[in-house]
Protein backbone atom coordinates (compact mmCIF):
# COMPACT_ATOMS: atom_id res chain seq x y z
CA UNK A 1 0.00 0.00 0.00
CA UNK A 2 3.02 2.20 0.85
CA UNK A 3 3.99 2.06 -2.71
CA UNK A 4 0.72 2.93 -4.19
CA UNK A 5 0.51 5.90 -1.92
CA UNK A 6 4.19 7.25 -2.76
CA UNK A 7 3.95 7.02 -6.86
CA UNK A 8 0.26 8.78 -6.53
CA UNK A 9 2.12 11.37 -4.94
CA UNK A 10 5.26 11.77 -7.17
CA UNK A 11 2.17 11.52 -9.81
CA UNK A 12 0.93 14.89 -8.40
CA UNK A 13 3.88 16.84 -8.16
CA UNK A 14 4.49 15.18 -11.66
CA UNK A 15 1.28 16.95 -12.75
CA UNK A 16 2.06 20.59 -10.74
CA UNK A 17 5.22 20.11 -12.49
CA UNK A 18 3.54 19.56 -16.39
CA UNK A 19 1.01 22.51 -15.14
CA UNK A 20 3.64 24.95 -14.24
CA UNK A 21 6.21 24.86 -17.02
CA UNK A 22 4.02 23.46 -19.81
CA UNK A 23 2.07 26.77 -21.03
CA UNK A 24 4.73 29.10 -21.25
CA UNK A 25 6.86 26.98 -23.79
CA UNK A 26 3.21 25.96 -25.82
CA UNK A 27 2.18 29.19 -25.72
CA UNK A 28 -0.79 31.35 -27.17
CA UNK A 29 -3.98 29.68 -27.91
CA UNK A 30 -3.30 26.21 -26.00
CA UNK A 31 -2.88 28.62 -22.80
CA UNK A 32 -6.26 29.67 -22.94
CA UNK A 33 -7.35 26.54 -23.34
CA UNK A 34 -5.76 25.15 -20.05
CA UNK A 35 -7.05 28.61 -18.43
CA UNK A 36 -10.28 27.05 -19.58
CA UNK A 37 -9.89 23.75 -18.29
CA UNK A 38 -8.45 24.61 -14.80
CA UNK A 39 -11.72 27.20 -14.25
CA UNK A 40 -13.78 24.22 -15.46
CA UNK A 41 -12.16 21.61 -12.93
CA UNK A 42 -12.74 23.81 -10.75
CA UNK A 43 -16.54 23.84 -11.39
CA UNK A 44 -15.70 19.75 -11.21
CA UNK A 45 -14.61 20.13 -7.95
CA UNK A 46 -17.29 22.09 -7.41
CA UNK A 47 -19.98 19.00 -8.14
CA UNK A 48 -17.60 16.80 -6.87
CA UNK A 49 -18.60 17.81 -3.04
CA UNK A 50 -21.88 17.85 -3.42
CA UNK A 51 -22.31 14.66 -5.70
CA UNK A 52 -19.39 12.62 -5.68
CA UNK A 53 -18.15 12.82 -2.06
CA UNK A 54 -21.72 13.57 -0.41
CA UNK A 55 -23.65 11.77 -3.39
CA UNK A 56 -26.59 14.26 -4.05
CA UNK A 57 -26.78 14.62 -7.84
CA UNK A 58 -27.32 18.45 -8.93
CA UNK A 59 -27.86 19.90 -12.14
CA UNK A 60 -28.00 23.38 -10.89
CA UNK A 61 -23.93 24.38 -10.40
CA UNK A 62 -23.99 26.00 -14.07
CA UNK A 63 -26.29 28.49 -12.28
CA UNK A 64 -23.86 29.14 -9.22
CA UNK A 65 -21.18 29.90 -11.96
CA UNK A 66 -23.44 32.03 -13.63
CA UNK A 67 -24.21 33.99 -10.12
CA UNK A 68 -20.59 34.28 -9.30
CA UNK A 69 -19.66 36.06 -12.26
CA UNK A 70 -22.85 37.91 -13.12
CA UNK A 71 -22.51 39.04 -9.25
CA UNK A 72 -18.61 39.88 -9.74
CA UNK A 73 -19.57 41.44 -13.18
CA UNK A 74 -22.28 44.06 -11.51
CA UNK A 75 -20.38 44.72 -8.17
CA UNK A 76 -17.35 45.52 -10.65
CA UNK A 77 -18.61 47.25 -13.76
CA UNK A 78 -21.84 49.03 -12.65
CA UNK A 79 -20.87 49.29 -8.71
CA UNK A 80 -17.38 50.26 -9.37
CA UNK A 81 -16.58 48.26 -6.25
CA UNK A 82 -12.30 47.12 -6.14
CA UNK A 83 -11.40 43.77 -7.66
CA UNK A 84 -10.57 41.79 -4.57
CA UNK A 85 -13.74 43.01 -2.26
CA UNK A 86 -16.04 41.93 -5.38
CA UNK A 87 -14.41 38.79 -5.97
CA UNK A 88 -15.22 38.03 -2.01
CA UNK A 89 -18.85 39.25 -1.89
CA UNK A 90 -19.73 37.75 -5.22
CA UNK A 91 -18.35 34.42 -3.64
CA UNK A 92 -20.53 35.25 -0.34
CA UNK A 93 -23.45 35.83 -2.49
CA UNK A 94 -23.32 32.52 -4.52
CA UNK A 95 -22.74 30.79 -1.15
CA UNK A 96 -25.27 32.48 0.52
CA UNK A 97 -28.17 31.44 -2.57
CA UNK A 98 -26.79 28.13 -2.11
CA UNK A 99 -27.43 27.84 1.47
CA UNK A 100 -30.94 29.57 0.83
CA UNK A 101 -31.53 26.85 -1.96
CA UNK A 102 -30.27 24.30 -0.05
CA UNK A 103 -32.36 24.11 3.02
CA UNK A 104 -35.91 22.96 0.92
CA UNK A 105 -34.04 21.69 -1.54
CA UNK A 106 -32.50 18.93 0.61
CA UNK A 107 -34.95 18.30 1.86
CA UNK A 108 -36.28 15.91 -1.05
CA UNK A 109 -34.21 12.97 -2.19
CA UNK A 110 -32.77 10.74 -5.24
CA UNK A 111 -34.65 12.15 -8.78
CA UNK A 112 -36.65 15.07 -6.69
CA UNK A 113 -33.64 16.36 -5.39
CA UNK A 114 -31.99 16.63 -9.31
CA UNK A 115 -35.01 17.74 -10.47
CA UNK A 116 -35.38 20.79 -8.24
CA UNK A 117 -31.86 21.96 -9.24
CA UNK A 118 -32.19 21.68 -12.83
CA UNK A 119 -35.35 24.03 -12.62
CA UNK A 120 -33.21 26.36 -10.40
CA UNK A 121 -30.67 26.27 -13.21
CA UNK A 122 -33.18 27.23 -15.47
CA UNK A 123 -35.06 29.85 -13.48
CA UNK A 124 -31.87 31.65 -13.22
CA UNK A 125 -31.14 30.95 -16.96
CA UNK A 126 -34.21 32.90 -17.48
CA UNK A 127 -33.26 35.89 -14.82
CA UNK A 128 -30.53 36.74 -16.47
CA UNK A 129 -31.93 36.95 -19.89
CA UNK A 130 -35.15 39.38 -18.42
CA UNK A 131 -33.68 41.59 -15.81
CA UNK A 132 -31.97 43.02 -18.63
CA UNK A 133 -31.41 46.61 -16.12
CA UNK A 134 -29.46 44.54 -13.61
CA UNK A 135 -27.86 42.28 -16.18
CA UNK A 136 -27.56 43.84 -19.34
CA UNK A 137 -30.07 40.96 -21.04
CA UNK A 138 -28.64 39.15 -23.98
CA UNK A 139 -25.93 41.39 -24.39
CA UNK A 140 -24.28 40.95 -21.34
CA UNK A 141 -21.58 42.64 -19.08
CA UNK A 142 -18.07 44.01 -20.67
CA UNK A 143 -15.72 45.06 -19.13
CA UNK A 144 -15.12 43.15 -16.02
CA UNK A 145 -11.65 44.08 -14.21
CA UNK A 146 -8.65 41.70 -14.88
CA UNK A 147 -7.25 40.81 -11.33
CA UNK A 148 -5.81 44.01 -9.53
CA UNK A 149 -1.86 43.69 -9.07
CA UNK A 150 -0.65 41.76 -6.31
CA UNK A 151 1.94 43.72 -4.01
CA UNK A 152 5.14 41.33 -3.42
CA UNK A 153 6.49 41.72 0.06
CA UNK A 154 10.38 42.26 -1.20
CA UNK A 155 8.83 45.15 -3.15
CA UNK A 156 7.73 44.84 -6.69
CA UNK A 157 4.18 43.42 -7.70
CA UNK A 158 2.44 40.01 -9.43
CA UNK A 159 0.17 41.74 -12.66
CA UNK A 160 -2.12 39.89 -14.22
CA UNK A 161 -1.84 41.65 -18.13
CA UNK A 162 -0.71 38.73 -20.24
CA UNK A 163 -2.86 35.42 -20.55
CA UNK A 164 -0.18 33.24 -19.23
CA UNK A 165 -0.50 35.68 -16.01
CA UNK A 166 -4.21 35.18 -15.78
CA UNK A 167 -3.48 31.37 -16.32
CA UNK A 168 -1.19 31.37 -13.53
CA UNK A 169 -4.12 32.64 -11.49
CA UNK A 170 -6.56 30.61 -11.97
CA UNK A 171 -4.78 27.56 -11.68
CA UNK A 172 -3.55 28.79 -8.06
CA UNK A 173 -7.22 29.15 -7.30
CA UNK A 174 -7.54 25.37 -8.60
CA UNK A 175 -4.56 24.32 -6.28
CA UNK A 176 -6.28 25.73 -3.27
CA UNK A 177 -9.35 23.98 -4.01
CA UNK A 178 -7.87 21.06 -3.85
CA UNK A 179 -6.24 21.16 -1.06
CA UNK A 180 -9.43 22.64 0.40
CA UNK A 181 -11.29 19.52 -1.03
CA UNK A 182 -8.69 17.03 0.15
CA UNK A 183 -8.27 18.54 3.90
CA UNK A 184 -11.90 18.64 4.24
CA UNK A 185 -12.60 15.07 2.97
CA UNK A 186 -9.83 13.21 5.04
CA UNK A 187 -11.33 15.14 7.86
CA UNK A 188 -13.90 13.65 10.44
CA UNK A 189 -16.50 16.05 8.96
CA UNK A 190 -15.43 14.99 5.71
CA UNK A 191 -15.83 11.29 6.44
CA UNK A 192 -19.27 11.95 7.36
CA UNK A 193 -20.13 13.59 3.87
CA UNK A 194 -18.67 10.38 2.06
CA UNK A 195 -20.79 8.42 4.31
CA UNK A 196 -24.48 10.08 3.66
CA UNK A 197 -23.15 8.77 -0.07
CA UNK A 198 -22.73 5.40 0.79
CA UNK A 199 -26.02 5.38 3.14
CA UNK A 200 -28.09 8.13 4.65
CA UNK A 201 -30.73 6.31 7.30
CA UNK A 202 -27.54 4.44 8.47
CA UNK A 203 -25.83 7.92 9.37
CA UNK A 204 -28.85 9.44 10.79
CA UNK A 205 -28.76 6.40 13.23
CA UNK A 206 -25.82 7.28 14.48
CA UNK A 207 -26.36 10.27 15.69
CA UNK A 208 -25.02 12.44 12.22
CA UNK A 209 -27.43 15.68 11.31
CA UNK A 210 -27.57 14.62 7.62
CA UNK A 211 -29.38 17.44 6.78
CA UNK A 212 -27.47 20.26 8.45
CA UNK A 213 -24.32 18.39 6.69
CA UNK A 214 -25.93 17.82 3.38
CA UNK A 215 -26.89 21.54 3.51
CA UNK A 216 -23.40 22.72 4.58
CA UNK A 217 -21.88 20.53 1.46
CA UNK A 218 -24.37 22.30 -1.23
CA UNK A 219 -23.05 25.34 0.44
CA UNK A 220 -19.18 24.98 -0.27
CA UNK A 221 -20.07 23.62 -3.71
CA UNK A 222 -22.24 26.56 -4.34
CA UNK A 223 -19.20 28.65 -3.11
CA UNK A 224 -16.65 27.15 -5.60
CA UNK A 225 -19.35 27.41 -8.70
CA UNK A 226 -19.08 31.20 -7.68
CA UNK A 227 -15.14 30.88 -7.48
CA UNK A 228 -15.26 29.50 -10.87
CA UNK A 229 -17.86 31.97 -12.34
CA UNK A 230 -15.68 34.77 -10.92
CA UNK A 231 -12.34 33.92 -12.52
CA UNK A 232 -14.45 33.30 -15.73
CA UNK A 233 -15.65 36.99 -15.71
CA UNK A 234 -12.20 38.11 -14.82
CA UNK A 235 -10.55 36.29 -17.82
CA UNK A 236 -13.20 36.75 -20.72
CA UNK A 237 -13.85 40.02 -19.50
CA UNK A 238 -17.19 39.87 -21.26
CA UNK A 239 -20.37 37.71 -19.70
CA UNK A 240 -23.32 36.31 -21.20
CA UNK A 241 -26.32 34.51 -20.00
CA UNK A 242 -25.27 31.36 -21.85
CA UNK A 243 -22.37 30.91 -19.12
CA UNK A 244 -25.57 29.81 -16.89
CA UNK A 245 -27.28 27.57 -19.48
CA UNK A 246 -28.42 24.58 -17.80
CA UNK A 247 -26.67 21.91 -19.96
CA UNK A 248 -23.01 23.65 -18.76
CA UNK A 249 -24.10 22.40 -15.32
CA UNK A 250 -24.78 19.12 -17.22
CA UNK A 251 -21.17 19.19 -18.70
CA UNK A 252 -19.53 19.22 -15.72
CA UNK A 253 -21.31 16.35 -14.36
CA UNK A 254 -20.21 14.29 -17.25
CA UNK A 255 -16.46 15.57 -17.18
CA UNK A 256 -17.01 14.46 -13.54
CA UNK A 257 -18.21 11.38 -14.14
CA UNK A 258 -15.71 10.29 -16.59
CA UNK A 259 -12.79 11.20 -14.43
CA UNK A 260 -14.15 9.21 -11.67
CA UNK A 261 -16.16 10.84 -8.93
CA UNK A 262 -15.55 10.98 -5.25
CA UNK A 263 -12.08 11.26 -6.08
CA UNK A 264 -9.07 13.95 -6.39
CA UNK A 265 -7.66 13.63 -9.43
CA UNK A 266 -11.47 12.55 -11.28
CA UNK A 267 -11.76 15.98 -11.35
CA UNK A 268 -9.15 17.26 -13.57
CA UNK A 269 -8.68 13.93 -16.05
CA UNK A 270 -12.61 14.31 -16.89
CA UNK A 271 -12.21 17.63 -17.47
CA UNK A 272 -8.54 17.42 -19.29
CA UNK A 273 -9.87 14.55 -21.43
CA UNK A 274 -13.25 15.56 -22.23
CA UNK A 275 -12.15 19.59 -23.11
CA UNK A 276 -9.08 19.03 -24.79
CA UNK A 277 -10.15 15.68 -27.30
CA UNK A 278 -12.62 17.91 -29.11
CA UNK A 279 -10.49 20.70 -29.15
CA UNK A 280 -7.40 18.43 -30.83
CA UNK A 281 -9.35 17.18 -32.98
CA UNK A 282 -10.28 20.92 -34.24
CA UNK A 283 -14.08 19.94 -34.90
CA UNK A 284 -17.47 22.26 -35.23
CA UNK A 285 -18.71 23.06 -31.63
CA UNK A 286 -22.01 21.21 -32.21
CA UNK A 287 -19.66 17.96 -32.74
CA UNK A 288 -18.29 18.61 -29.60
CA UNK A 289 -21.17 17.86 -27.91
CA UNK A 290 -21.41 14.43 -29.73
CA UNK A 291 -18.53 13.35 -29.64
CA UNK A 292 -18.47 14.30 -25.82
CA UNK A 293 -22.03 12.57 -25.28
CA UNK A 294 -20.29 9.44 -26.97
CA UNK A 295 -17.55 9.47 -24.48
CA UNK A 296 -19.89 9.54 -21.34
CA UNK A 297 -21.75 6.58 -22.72
CA UNK A 298 -18.81 4.56 -23.44
CA UNK A 299 -17.32 5.51 -19.72
CA UNK A 300 -21.25 4.83 -18.61
CA UNK A 301 -21.12 1.42 -19.87
CA UNK A 302 -17.35 -0.05 -19.66
CA UNK A 303 -16.08 1.91 -16.62
CA UNK A 304 -18.80 3.80 -14.36
CA UNK A 305 -16.00 4.44 -12.59
CA UNK A 306 -14.34 7.15 -14.49
CA UNK A 307 -10.82 6.88 -15.42
CA UNK A 308 -9.56 6.56 -11.76
CA UNK A 309 -11.42 3.90 -11.17
CA UNK A 310 -9.66 2.12 -13.99
CA UNK A 311 -6.38 2.98 -13.20
CA UNK A 312 -6.93 1.53 -9.32
CA UNK A 313 -8.34 -1.66 -11.15
CA UNK A 314 -5.46 -1.90 -13.29
CA UNK A 315 -3.50 -1.34 -9.93
CA UNK A 316 -4.60 -3.94 -8.50
CA UNK A 317 -4.05 -6.42 -10.89
CA UNK A 318 -0.96 -5.41 -11.27
CA UNK A 319 -0.07 -5.98 -7.87
CA UNK A 320 -2.89 -8.20 -6.82
CA UNK A 321 -0.65 -10.98 -4.74
CA UNK A 322 0.31 -7.33 -2.40
CA UNK A 323 -3.35 -5.70 -2.11
CA UNK A 324 -5.63 -9.27 -2.56
CA UNK A 325 -6.08 -9.36 1.10
CA UNK A 326 -7.47 -5.53 1.91
CA UNK A 327 -9.43 -5.33 -1.54
CA UNK A 328 -9.63 -2.78 -4.44
CA UNK A 329 -7.54 0.21 -3.28
CA UNK A 330 -9.58 3.57 -3.02
CA UNK A 331 -9.38 6.82 -5.39
CA UNK B 1 -36.83 4.38 37.57
CA UNK B 2 -37.41 2.64 33.66
CA UNK B 3 -34.64 3.60 31.52
CA UNK B 4 -36.99 3.34 28.67
CA UNK B 5 -41.07 3.53 29.10
CA UNK B 6 -43.09 3.98 26.36
CA UNK B 7 -47.04 4.68 26.96
CA UNK B 8 -50.15 4.52 24.70
CA UNK B 9 -47.83 4.18 21.75
CA UNK B 10 -49.57 3.75 18.47
CA UNK B 11 -48.94 4.27 14.61
CA UNK B 12 -51.23 3.74 11.86
CA UNK B 13 -50.43 3.88 8.15
CA UNK B 14 -53.87 4.99 6.82
CA UNK B 15 -56.64 2.66 8.86
CA UNK B 16 -53.82 0.00 9.40
CA UNK B 17 -52.05 0.13 12.98
CA UNK B 18 -49.39 -1.31 12.91
CA UNK B 19 -48.65 -0.51 16.24
CA UNK B 20 -51.53 0.05 18.69
CA UNK B 21 -51.41 1.18 22.17
CA UNK B 22 -48.22 -0.55 23.21
CA UNK B 23 -47.04 0.15 27.12
CA UNK B 24 -44.06 -1.44 28.14
CA UNK B 25 -40.77 -0.52 29.96
CA UNK B 26 -36.87 -1.50 29.75
CA UNK B 27 -35.11 -1.05 33.34
CA UNK B 28 -31.40 -0.07 33.20
CA UNK B 29 -29.56 -3.16 32.51
CA UNK B 30 -31.89 -5.37 31.02
CA UNK B 31 -32.03 -7.50 27.97
CA UNK B 32 -35.60 -7.18 26.71
CA UNK B 33 -36.56 -9.52 23.89
CA UNK B 34 -39.76 -8.60 21.54
CA UNK B 35 -40.91 -11.55 19.75
CA UNK B 36 -43.93 -12.10 17.39
CA UNK B 37 -45.36 -13.29 13.51
CA UNK B 38 -44.30 -11.02 10.88
CA UNK B 39 -45.73 -7.97 11.06
CA UNK B 40 -46.60 -8.31 14.28
CA UNK B 41 -44.91 -3.91 14.24
CA UNK B 42 -41.61 -5.31 15.36
CA UNK B 43 -39.70 -3.28 13.45
CA UNK B 44 -42.20 -0.01 12.68
CA UNK B 45 -41.47 -0.29 16.94
CA UNK B 46 -37.96 0.02 16.53
CA UNK B 47 -38.89 2.93 13.72
CA UNK B 48 -40.71 4.80 16.59
CA UNK B 49 -38.30 4.61 18.77
CA UNK B 50 -35.98 5.35 17.10
CA UNK B 51 -37.26 8.67 15.56
CA UNK B 52 -37.70 7.28 11.88
CA UNK B 53 -41.13 7.00 12.00
CA UNK B 54 -43.34 9.67 13.73
CA UNK B 55 -46.15 8.20 16.36
CA UNK B 56 -49.84 8.78 15.66
CA UNK B 57 -50.21 8.47 19.39
CA UNK B 58 -48.44 7.96 22.52
CA UNK B 59 -45.30 8.85 24.59
CA UNK B 60 -41.50 7.63 24.72
CA UNK B 61 -39.69 8.75 27.70
CA UNK B 62 -36.23 7.61 27.69
CA UNK B 63 -33.41 8.16 30.42
CA UNK B 64 -35.94 10.51 31.86
CA UNK B 65 -36.58 13.09 29.32
CA UNK B 66 -39.81 12.76 26.60
CA UNK B 67 -38.34 11.89 23.12
CA UNK B 68 -41.41 11.34 21.07
CA UNK B 69 -40.94 13.04 17.69
CA UNK B 70 -37.16 14.10 17.67
CA UNK B 71 -35.51 13.48 14.61
CA UNK B 72 -32.87 10.25 14.67
CA UNK B 73 -29.86 11.61 15.06
CA UNK B 74 -30.77 13.44 18.23
CA UNK B 75 -32.30 10.63 19.78
CA UNK B 76 -28.66 8.50 18.95
CA UNK B 77 -27.29 11.33 21.01
CA UNK B 78 -28.80 10.83 24.09
CA UNK B 79 -27.90 7.58 24.00
CA UNK B 80 -30.45 5.14 22.19
CA UNK B 81 -28.99 3.30 19.15
CA UNK B 82 -30.36 1.00 16.83
CA UNK B 83 -29.10 -1.79 14.07
CA UNK B 84 -31.03 -2.18 10.95
CA UNK B 85 -32.68 -5.76 9.94
CA UNK B 86 -30.67 -5.87 6.24
CA UNK B 87 -27.96 -5.30 7.94
CA UNK B 88 -26.47 -1.67 7.44
CA UNK B 89 -22.96 -0.62 6.96
CA UNK B 90 -21.35 1.23 4.43
CA UNK B 91 -20.12 -1.34 2.02
CA UNK B 92 -17.55 0.47 0.38
CA UNK B 93 -15.22 1.71 3.68
CA UNK B 94 -12.94 -0.49 5.40
CA UNK B 95 -14.20 -1.84 9.00
CA UNK B 96 -12.09 1.02 10.50
CA UNK B 97 -13.31 3.60 8.14
CA UNK B 98 -17.15 2.05 9.39
CA UNK B 99 -16.57 2.35 12.93
CA UNK B 100 -14.61 5.85 13.04
CA UNK B 101 -18.20 7.36 11.36
CA UNK B 102 -19.85 5.37 14.16
CA UNK B 103 -17.93 7.28 16.14
CA UNK B 104 -17.74 10.62 14.46
CA UNK B 105 -21.24 11.95 15.87
CA UNK B 106 -19.03 12.98 18.85
CA UNK B 107 -16.84 15.32 17.10
CA UNK B 108 -17.86 18.79 17.76
CA UNK B 109 -15.26 19.89 15.17
CA UNK B 110 -16.44 22.61 12.72
CA UNK B 111 -15.51 23.14 9.05
CA UNK B 112 -13.01 25.88 9.61
CA UNK B 113 -10.77 23.41 12.02
CA UNK B 114 -11.41 20.76 9.76
CA UNK B 115 -9.61 22.41 6.96
CA UNK B 116 -6.98 23.32 8.54
CA UNK B 117 -6.16 20.62 10.46
CA UNK B 118 -5.95 22.60 14.10
CA UNK B 119 -4.07 20.58 16.90
CA UNK B 120 -7.91 19.86 18.30
CA UNK B 121 -9.42 18.77 14.74
CA UNK B 122 -5.92 16.46 14.76
CA UNK B 123 -6.67 15.39 18.33
CA UNK B 124 -10.60 14.44 17.57
CA UNK B 125 -9.46 12.36 15.02
CA UNK B 126 -6.81 10.67 16.67
CA UNK B 127 -9.18 9.86 19.99
CA UNK B 128 -11.70 8.58 16.94
CA UNK B 129 -9.41 6.26 15.53
CA UNK B 130 -7.71 5.06 18.97
CA UNK B 131 -11.84 4.29 20.27
CA UNK B 132 -12.88 2.51 16.92
CA UNK B 133 -9.85 0.35 17.03
CA UNK B 134 -10.90 -0.49 20.64
CA UNK B 135 -14.94 -1.19 19.48
CA UNK B 136 -13.53 -3.71 16.64
CA UNK B 137 -11.17 -5.35 19.04
CA UNK B 138 -14.28 -5.91 21.44
CA UNK B 139 -16.45 -7.38 18.36
CA UNK B 140 -13.28 -9.28 17.64
CA UNK B 141 -12.82 -8.52 13.75
CA UNK B 142 -9.35 -6.58 14.81
CA UNK B 143 -8.08 -8.78 12.01
CA UNK B 144 -10.13 -7.64 9.23
CA UNK B 145 -10.17 -4.14 10.11
CA UNK B 146 -8.62 -2.78 7.22
CA UNK B 147 -10.97 -5.13 4.62
CA UNK B 148 -13.46 -3.27 2.57
CA UNK B 149 -16.91 -4.08 4.73
CA UNK B 150 -18.32 -5.49 1.41
CA UNK B 151 -16.13 -8.51 1.52
CA UNK B 152 -16.43 -9.45 5.07
CA UNK B 153 -18.60 -12.95 5.43
CA UNK B 154 -22.34 -12.00 6.80
CA UNK B 155 -21.73 -12.81 10.32
CA UNK B 156 -18.82 -10.42 10.42
CA UNK B 157 -21.22 -7.78 8.42
CA UNK B 158 -23.33 -8.43 12.14
CA UNK B 159 -20.67 -7.72 14.16
CA UNK B 160 -19.58 -4.54 11.92
CA UNK B 161 -23.42 -3.30 12.53
CA UNK B 162 -23.53 -3.60 16.33
CA UNK B 163 -19.43 -2.44 16.35
CA UNK B 164 -21.05 0.72 14.29
CA UNK B 165 -23.42 1.39 16.90
CA UNK B 166 -21.84 0.66 19.91
CA UNK B 167 -19.18 3.06 18.56
CA UNK B 168 -22.03 6.13 19.52
CA UNK B 169 -21.56 4.98 22.96
CA UNK B 170 -25.46 4.02 23.66
CA UNK B 171 -26.83 2.96 27.30
CA UNK B 172 -29.57 1.17 25.05
CA UNK B 173 -29.13 -1.05 22.16
CA UNK B 174 -31.69 -1.96 19.51
CA UNK B 175 -30.99 -5.12 17.74
CA UNK B 176 -33.35 -5.63 15.09
CA UNK B 177 -32.95 -9.57 13.87
CA UNK B 178 -29.02 -9.53 14.44
CA UNK B 179 -29.43 -13.74 14.21
CA UNK B 180 -30.93 -13.46 10.77
CA UNK B 181 -28.82 -15.89 7.79
CA UNK B 182 -26.12 -16.87 10.17
CA UNK B 183 -25.67 -20.55 11.20
CA UNK B 184 -25.66 -21.96 14.69
CA UNK B 185 -22.35 -21.86 15.55
CA UNK B 186 -22.30 -18.16 14.56
CA UNK B 187 -24.90 -17.71 16.58
CA UNK B 188 -23.33 -18.85 19.73
CA UNK B 189 -20.65 -16.38 19.22
CA UNK B 190 -23.19 -13.49 18.65
CA UNK B 191 -24.87 -14.38 22.02
CA UNK B 192 -21.71 -14.42 23.53
CA UNK B 193 -20.90 -10.88 22.07
CA UNK B 194 -24.13 -9.47 23.51
CA UNK B 195 -23.72 -11.14 26.87
CA UNK B 196 -20.66 -9.35 27.11
CA UNK B 197 -22.50 -5.66 25.81
CA UNK B 198 -24.73 -5.79 29.00
CA UNK B 199 -21.77 -6.35 31.29
CA UNK B 200 -20.85 -3.06 30.10
CA UNK B 201 -23.45 -1.73 31.31
CA UNK B 202 -25.42 -1.25 28.29
CA UNK B 203 -29.30 -2.48 28.11
CA UNK B 204 -30.37 -4.59 25.11
CA UNK B 205 -33.36 -4.31 23.46
CA UNK B 206 -33.70 -7.77 20.89
CA UNK B 207 -36.51 -8.29 18.04
CA UNK B 208 -35.23 -12.14 17.23
CA UNK B 209 -36.74 -14.70 15.87
CA UNK B 210 -34.39 -17.84 16.31
CA UNK B 211 -35.73 -18.74 19.97
CA UNK B 212 -33.33 -20.76 21.05
CA UNK B 213 -31.38 -17.41 21.20
CA UNK B 214 -34.32 -15.43 22.76
CA UNK B 215 -35.65 -17.82 25.29
CA UNK B 216 -32.15 -18.40 26.48
CA UNK B 217 -30.62 -14.81 26.70
CA UNK B 218 -33.57 -12.87 27.42
CA UNK B 219 -34.27 -11.45 31.27
CA UNK B 220 -37.68 -10.85 29.88
CA UNK B 221 -39.80 -11.18 26.33
CA UNK B 222 -42.96 -9.26 24.89
CA UNK B 223 -44.80 -10.32 22.52
CA UNK B 224 -46.16 -8.18 19.73
CA UNK B 225 -49.71 -9.61 17.31
CA UNK B 226 -50.88 -7.05 15.31
CA UNK B 227 -49.35 -4.37 16.47
CA UNK B 228 -50.81 -5.36 20.21
CA UNK B 229 -48.81 -6.26 23.23
CA UNK B 230 -50.37 -9.90 24.14
CA UNK B 231 -47.76 -11.16 26.71
CA UNK B 232 -44.96 -9.99 28.92
CA UNK B 233 -42.98 -11.74 30.83
CA UNK B 234 -39.75 -13.88 31.69
CA UNK B 235 -39.09 -16.77 28.45
CA UNK B 236 -40.37 -19.54 31.30
CA UNK B 237 -44.43 -17.65 31.45
CA UNK B 238 -44.20 -16.51 27.83
CA UNK B 239 -43.38 -19.82 27.03
CA UNK B 240 -46.13 -21.25 28.86
CA UNK B 241 -48.86 -18.74 27.88
CA UNK B 242 -51.54 -19.81 25.76
CA UNK B 243 -52.32 -16.98 23.84
CA UNK B 244 -48.63 -16.69 22.97
CA UNK B 245 -48.67 -20.53 21.88
CA UNK B 246 -51.88 -19.71 19.91
CA UNK B 247 -50.13 -16.72 17.98
CA UNK B 248 -46.35 -17.64 17.13
CA UNK B 249 -45.00 -19.72 19.38
CA UNK B 250 -47.22 -23.19 18.22
CA UNK B 251 -44.46 -24.39 15.61
CA UNK B 252 -41.73 -23.01 18.44
CA UNK B 253 -43.04 -26.10 20.83
CA UNK B 254 -43.57 -28.78 18.25
CA UNK B 255 -40.23 -28.78 16.74
CA UNK B 256 -38.35 -27.25 19.82
CA UNK B 257 -35.91 -26.16 17.88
Amino acid sequence: MKNLFSSKTKAWFLALALAVAVPPVVGGYLVSILTLICIWSIMCFSINIIYGYTGQLSLGQAAFFGIGAYAFGILTVKLHMGFWPAFLAAVVITGLIGFLIGIPALKLRGPYFILVTLGFSVIIGVVLVAWVDLTGGANGLAGIPRPNPVPLPWGGQLSFDSLLSIYYFVLFFLLIIMIFTNSLISSLLGKTLVAISYNETLTESLGINTMSRKILSFTISAVLAGIAGVLYGSYNVVISPEIAYFAKGMDVVAYLIVGGAGTMAGPILGTLVLMAVPELLQVVPSLKTLINGIILMLFLVFLPSGITGGVDTLWVKIFRSRISQHGPAQG
Amino acid sequence: MALLKVSGLTKRFGGLAAVEDLDFSIQGGELLSIIGPNGAGKTTLFNLLTGFYRPTSGRIIFNNADITGLKPYRITRRGMVRTFQMTHIFQNGTVLDNVIIGRASHSRIGLLESILGTPSARREKKKAIEKAREIISFVGLEDQKDKTAHYLTEEARKRLSIALALATEPKLLLLDEPAAGINLEEMGGLMELIDRIRKIGISVCLIEHRMRMVMSISDRIIVLNYGRNIADGTPEEVANNEDVIKAYLGGYRAAQC
